[in-house]
């Protein structure tokens, strides 16, 4: 009992520590104890950068990665205007509309390299207006990823990185440390249509909380109940849940790793 | 047909050996045989030309080019920069005459008149406000820029000065020598106005920076940046405008003016602002052996409002404030295509649906009553490739089915569940009916593989004909 005192102890004194360092920017929650429950301060921590990745295939095309954080940035867009940092302009305004994203609020910057593709991002989160940023960058190092945090800490903006190789290739391999706030792996999950009816169910992902400082991690089914249907969610309003819903816990993480490269086999 | 060669051009050495302009080549060689000639470059003649319309910015913005061998400036209100006309145009006249140009001015009221002192008056004329009449008098009335017509009339009648020409009354004038000789007598007198070609439009938003010693140091150019700008925004500031547009011109020592300009998103007249856009290409510039004057220009000058204090004018606010200014800096750095806001647009192909447009552009003919949007409920990808690529192996069931599989960058996708079609025609009213053709009516379907990824495929074309079959393309990926 006095170990786990001692313990609460030096976890009360390490989020002290932390919160003298940056101001609390306040969180933005999904709305599920489940995943609540594992993020630092019960949400998506605001005025820091978070870190979105796929496999295989989406290390190119990045499509379950863009959707899900198209998700997660849209209720973001309430506040400002979202600037979308690209190497390769394939992002499609009206993908984003249907997933519940407003693209009237979104500001497309094609860079012609990483380190421009970051600089943009740091310009951008610096700026009076501006809610959220999403980069598509390959990997951000500490340094870029020090910098990133400390534009965000400028303005209250919140960052997502996408990591993606937008021309192909190989992935590079990952950078042990980052400075992310979260890291979240995703991947494309099969759908489930309301019985009775034919075609795609709303988009699933398979969505891995990989890293997350000052929570923990863990591994969920989500579903964005909302896409293709112009009634169900609309970003204008306040008071609406997240557009992403919890469809399952898939339970203990160490198991999906094993999953995955299962699926990639 | 026999080319006459003649020369169109002679040095003042020439002139003293009785050689003029217009003379045939081989009888001027028959004068002077040691006659040393160049081709005639009329095309490197004019880029001269336009090089030294560029020069004389450093004195008037308004220059326009009086081919093939003149130059006007307007010098309205300028002048006082130098502390009068005669000044002006005596370091004008020094300048020019350092670059080694040989060359004749005269400032008047009108164009006409400045011409006619500058090509038979005296070389460096002034003349006063209002008193370009007497000063023409005496000029021969080749001095009125007429044509080779009206002018071998007027020799012929034996009138061999201006002031027997303007002392004809009108009507007689005019029937005799043409509307077009009555009109050029008015310009130059100043009773119609004349339009010039100004090579940049005059614009009295013009700023200007002479230095009593060339600057060529990096933070010098820096500094006269900001002390330029800062120059023309006061007198913007005054006037309660702002511009879209500024260009600044470094002019050197040895005549050449090296332009950079900048665009902003709202008008602007923050001079750090301003400056600061400018500060990342100014080391593009090659001072050389110095840089003498530095000029500044404010186009698409239009009035601003003055800050807004209203409280529920936050969003505005930090438009001005933040947003504005990082398109800026983005455009400026990046290039104006580089960054944009998705505009729809209508048209029923998915790639042409959209439309880019700079972010916080003033809408084109007032704001639009409704603002248009693409169907929500229409499943479309979140990444659309540029080019549809090509899948193989497609197992789909004719005529209409959604593929049951297909191969894609060599991974073969087994479809679970699939959703179409969603037909797409041509847009045959854009183009020659002939080319319209059942090829490229598209089928899309959006499918599901075992994993769960989704995509965007389409079959171009219809089963039926054997001759052609259609082909599947996949053209975007669904998150």
């Amino acid at each position: 009992m006095s170990d786990f005192r001692g313990l609460e102890a030096v976890r009360a004194k390490i989020a002290a520590i932390e919160a003298t360092a940056r101001a609390d920017h306040g969180v933005l929650p999904f709305g599920e104890a489940q995943i609540d429950g594992r993020l630092p301060g019960g949400g998506l921590p605001l005025g820091r950068w978070h870190e979105v990745c796929g496999d295989g295939m989406e290390v190119e095309t990045a499509a379950a990665p863009t959707a899900f954080t198209a998700l997660m940035v849209a209720p973001l867009a309430r506040r400002g205007e979202v600037v979308w940092v690209l190497r390769r302009d394939d992002l499609w305004a009206p993908g984003l509309l249907g997933l519940g994203f407003p693209p009237e609020r979104l500001i497309q910057v094609c860079a012609r390299d990483e380190a421009e593709a970051l600089s943009v991002m740091e310009d951008a989160l610096g700026t009076v207006g501006v809610a959220a940023v999403v980069g598509e960058v390959e990997a951000a190092d500490l340094t870029a990823g020090r910098r990133l945090q400390l534009a965000c800490e400028k303005r209250q903006a919140t960052g997502f990185v996408i990591r993606r190789r937008p021309y192909g290739g190989q992935a590079r391999r990952e950078a042990t440390g980052s400075a992310a706030s979260t890291r979240w792996r995703v991947a494309s999950a099969p759908s489930e249509p309301p019985a009775g009816e034919f075609g795609l169910g709303a988009p699933r992902f398979r969505v891995e909380l990989e890293r997350c400082r000052g929570g923990r991690t863990g591994a969920w089914l989500m579903e964005a109940a909302a896409a293709y249907d112009s009634g169900a969610y609309s970003w204008e309003t306040t008071d609406v849940a997240h557009p992403l819903r919890l469809v399952a816990d898939l339970g203990d993480r160490q198991l999906a790793p094993a999953q995955r490269t299962a699926v990639a086999a | 047909m026999r080319v006459v060669r003649r020369l169109s051009a002679v040095s003042v050495e020439a002139v003293r050996l009785g050689l003029r302009a217009g003379q045939k080549a081989t009888d001027a060689a028959a004068l002077v045989p040691d006659l040393v000639t160049a081709e005639a470059e009329p095309q490197a003649d004019a880029e001269a030309l336009a090089a030294l319309a560029d020069w004389c910015v450093r004195f008037s913005p308004a220059v326009a080019i009086d081919a093939p061998d003149g130059l006007f400036l307007d010098v309205t209100g300028v002048d006082h920069l130098w502390g009068g006309e005669a000044a002006m145009l005596t370091d004008f006249s020094t300048r020019l005459a350092a670059n080694g140009l040989p060359f004749r001015c005269a400032i008047a009221d009108t164009p006409g008149a400045a011409w006619a002192l500058a090509h038979y008056g005296q070389d460096g004329a002034i003349a006063p406000p209002g008193g370009q009449a007497e000063l023409l008098k005496p000029l021969p009335p080749a001095a009125l820029r007429l044509d080779t017509e009206t002018w071998a009339q007027v020799e012929r009648l034996g009138l061999r000065r201006l002031d027997q020409l303007m002392s004809i009354p009108r009507g007689p004038f005019a029937r005799r020598f043409g509307r077009a000789a009555l009109t050029r007598l008015d310009q130059a007198l100043g009773r119609e106005r004349e339009a010039l070609t100004f090579r940049r439009p005059p614009t009295p938003w013009f700023a200007r920076l002479a230095f009593a010693e060339p600057i060529s140091a990096p933070e010098d150019m820096a500094r006269v940046t900001v002390d330029v700008t800062a120059k023309l925004c006061a007198r913007l500031e005054t006037q309660g405008r702002g511009a879209r547009r500024f260009e600044i011109a470094f002019h050197r020592v040895d005549g050449k003016a090296l332009p950079l300009s900048i665009g902003l998103s709202l008008p602007g007249r923050d001079p750090t602002r301003i400056a600061k856009l400018f500060a990342p290409r100014l080391d593009t510039v090659d001072p050389g052996f110095g840089i003498e004057v530095v000029t500044l220009t404010a186009q698409d000058v239009e009035p601003i409002s003055g800050r807004q204090a209203r409280l529920d004018a936050a969003r505005e606010a930090s438009v001005e404030e933040g947003l504005a200014p990082l398109v800026d800096r983005l455009v400026n750095r990046l290039g104006a295509e580089r960054v944009w806001r998705a505009q729809p647009v209508e048209s029923h192909v998915p790639e042409l649906a959209v439309g880019r447009e700079r972010p916080f552009a003033p809408a084109a003919g007032g704001k639009p009553a409704e603002v248009r949007t693409w169907n929500r409920e229409a499943p479309r990808p979140a990444r659309l490739f540029r080019r549809p690529e090509p899948v193989e192996a497609v197992m789909a069931l004719t005529p209409d089915d959604p593929p049951s599989q297909f191969r894609w960058r060599g991974q073969l996708h087994r479809v679970r569940r699939a959703e179409g079609p969603e037909r797409v025609g041509e847009e045959w009213w854009k183009g020659a009916i002939e080319d319209v053709r059942v090829e490229h009516v598209r089928d899309y379907y959006r499918v599901e593989d075992e994993t769960g990824a989704r995509f965007w495929l389409f079959r171009a074309g219809l089963y039926g004909d054997p001759d052609v079959l259609p082909k599947w393309w996949l053209h975007g990926v669904f998150g």
